[in-house]
């Protein structure tokens, strides 16, 4: 099987072995995430590069509590989420987290017009700006589960709550975003 | 699953769209960290060497008395056991309060920590009302909290010399598979399964044992880690009781027995 690429389970019963450079070729591939999750909650790239780093020497610190088979993602995001909440508790602020749209951002499809695209970017910015306005709680769960794209057991891990109420939580904050939208769009 | 809704579409197309700042590249820090002497060997190293002969200690679990399907129930109590050749020597308890020495969380009130967990908290009767109660809620505690009823030595119990009073009986809650708290057997130390009012459990006794907790995070809590003394674990429906002291184990059933 040479030049295969290690699956996780095998990075990581090689890092519990204490293989280090399995452990970083699992940086490797999650610190992207975890920065980003560590982002979120933040809203400093900063604290999230501090956070995702902190995040990740502990889990490596508590591997041994890793269990065989299970999903790494929602593991180590949870360590990374959690080390990323004690920095906004310990600094005693959260940065206002400003998403946006990519510079020379074009929407996709098929050559629309470029009156179509104008609106659809206008769009798209739009609802961005209504979700970069939206509380703390109603961001951090839409941005987790849309805007990183992570499953709802990763989302729940990230924010520290139950799954059940990743879904409750994700509903009232759609509703909210959707009143917020149709009042936009109706102004 | 429902189909996603206009919304929600418009929302997971804006993923691919936004300007993240840069990952930065975390792995030669990261690297470097992990390879580096431990500022704390104290401790680490010999967490290490515990979590290195994991499967060593599962293997020696195999051997253990209560047969494979026992093991099992064990991860059912939240509990990991790790047989070690050797235990860590912990640092002497740091001075404050009993709940910082102990872990046990912030002191409160019987019905105080009623009122902040999930579950009935269970009171044995035989010992009477706790001289004293202390809750541990997450991140720093169980997914669900842990509730400490502390009690002083009587001439029946004395005062142990490991947590400084003569019993606590810990109390927490957790799905299946989780494990929040660790315990490092080293060989002096005796594993057997007992059932109080037909509740399974086990009995550690012997030379004092590794305790340690594991957060809500699955990070182990390193400033839990301290000796236990005689400790019986039992599950009632669902209730994961730790009656700690230096007992024996016809005063942990006693006590454990009159739960309530």
């Amino acid at each position: 099987m040479e030049g295969r690429p290690a699956d996780d389970g095998e990075l990581f019963a090689r890092a519990q072995r204490g293989d280090a450079a399995a452990y970083e070729e699992i940086v490797y591939r999650y610190q992207q995430v975890a920065f980003r999750t560590a982002y979120v909650i933040t809203g400093s790239a900063a604290d999230a590069e501090d956070a995702a780093q902190e995040g990740f020497v502990k889990a490596y610190r508590a591997l041994a509590t890793f269990r065989p088979g299970a999903e790494p993602r929602p593991w180590l995001l949870r360590i990374v989420a959690n080390e990323a909440r004690n920095r906004v508790r310990s600094t005693g602020r959260r940065h206002q987290l400003e998403l946006r749209l990519a510079e020379g951002y074009r929407p996709g499809g098929a050559a629309p017009s470029p009156e179509a695209a104008a609106v659809a970017a206008e769009d798209r910015s739009r609802l961005l700006s209504l979700v970069n306005e939206l509380s703390d709680e109603d961001r951090l769960v839409i941005s987790s589960r849309y805007l990183l794209e992570l499953s709802g057991e990763e989302t729940a891990a990230a924010l520290g709550i139950a799954e059940g109420t990743v879904k409750s939580r994700l509903s009232r904050a759609l509703a909210r975003l959707r009143a917020r939208v149709e009042e936009v769009s109706g102004a | 699953m429902p189909e996603p809704t206009a919304l929600e579409q418009q929302l997971s197309l804006l993923s691919g769209d936004l300007e993240w700042p840069a990952t930065p590249d975390l792995v030669p820090a990261i690297g470097r960290r992990i390879r580096a002497p431990r500022r704390r060997p104290w401790f680490e190293s010999r967490w290490a060497m515990a979590a290195a002969v994991a499967i060593v200690a599962l293997a020696a679990l195999l051997v253990y008395s209560p047969s494979r399907v026992a093991i099992a129930d064990w991860f059912n109590l939240h509990t990991r056991f790790q047989q070690v050749p050797q235990l860590p020597t912990p640092t002497p308890l740091p001075p404050g309060p009993l709940g910082t020495r102990l872990g046990l969380g912030s002191q409160t009130t019987l019905s105080n920590a009623e009122g902040a967990v999930t579950w009935h908290v269970l009171v044995p009767s035989n010992l009477g009302k706790p001289d004293e109660v202390y809750l541990q809620l997450p991140p720093l505690g169980p997914p669900q909290g842990e509730v400490t009823l502390v009690y002083s030595g009587r001439p029946s119990i004395p005062t142990s010399g490991q947590t400084g009073v003569g019993v606590l009986v810990t109390e927490a809650r957790g799905s299946v598979n989780t494990d929040f708290f660790a315990k490092m057997l080293g060989p002096g130390t005796t594993l057997d399964e007992v059932t109080v009012a037909n509740h399974r459990g086990y009995w550690v006794a012997g030379q004092p044992h590794v305790f340690l907790l594991i957060d809500s995070a699955g990070n182990v809590r390193d400033e839990t880690l301290r000796l236990a003394t005689n400790t019986l674990l039992i599950d009632v429906g669902g209730t994961i009781v730790r009656v700690e002291g230096d007992l024996t184990k016809v005063q942990a059933v006693q006590i454990a027995a009159s739960l309530g």
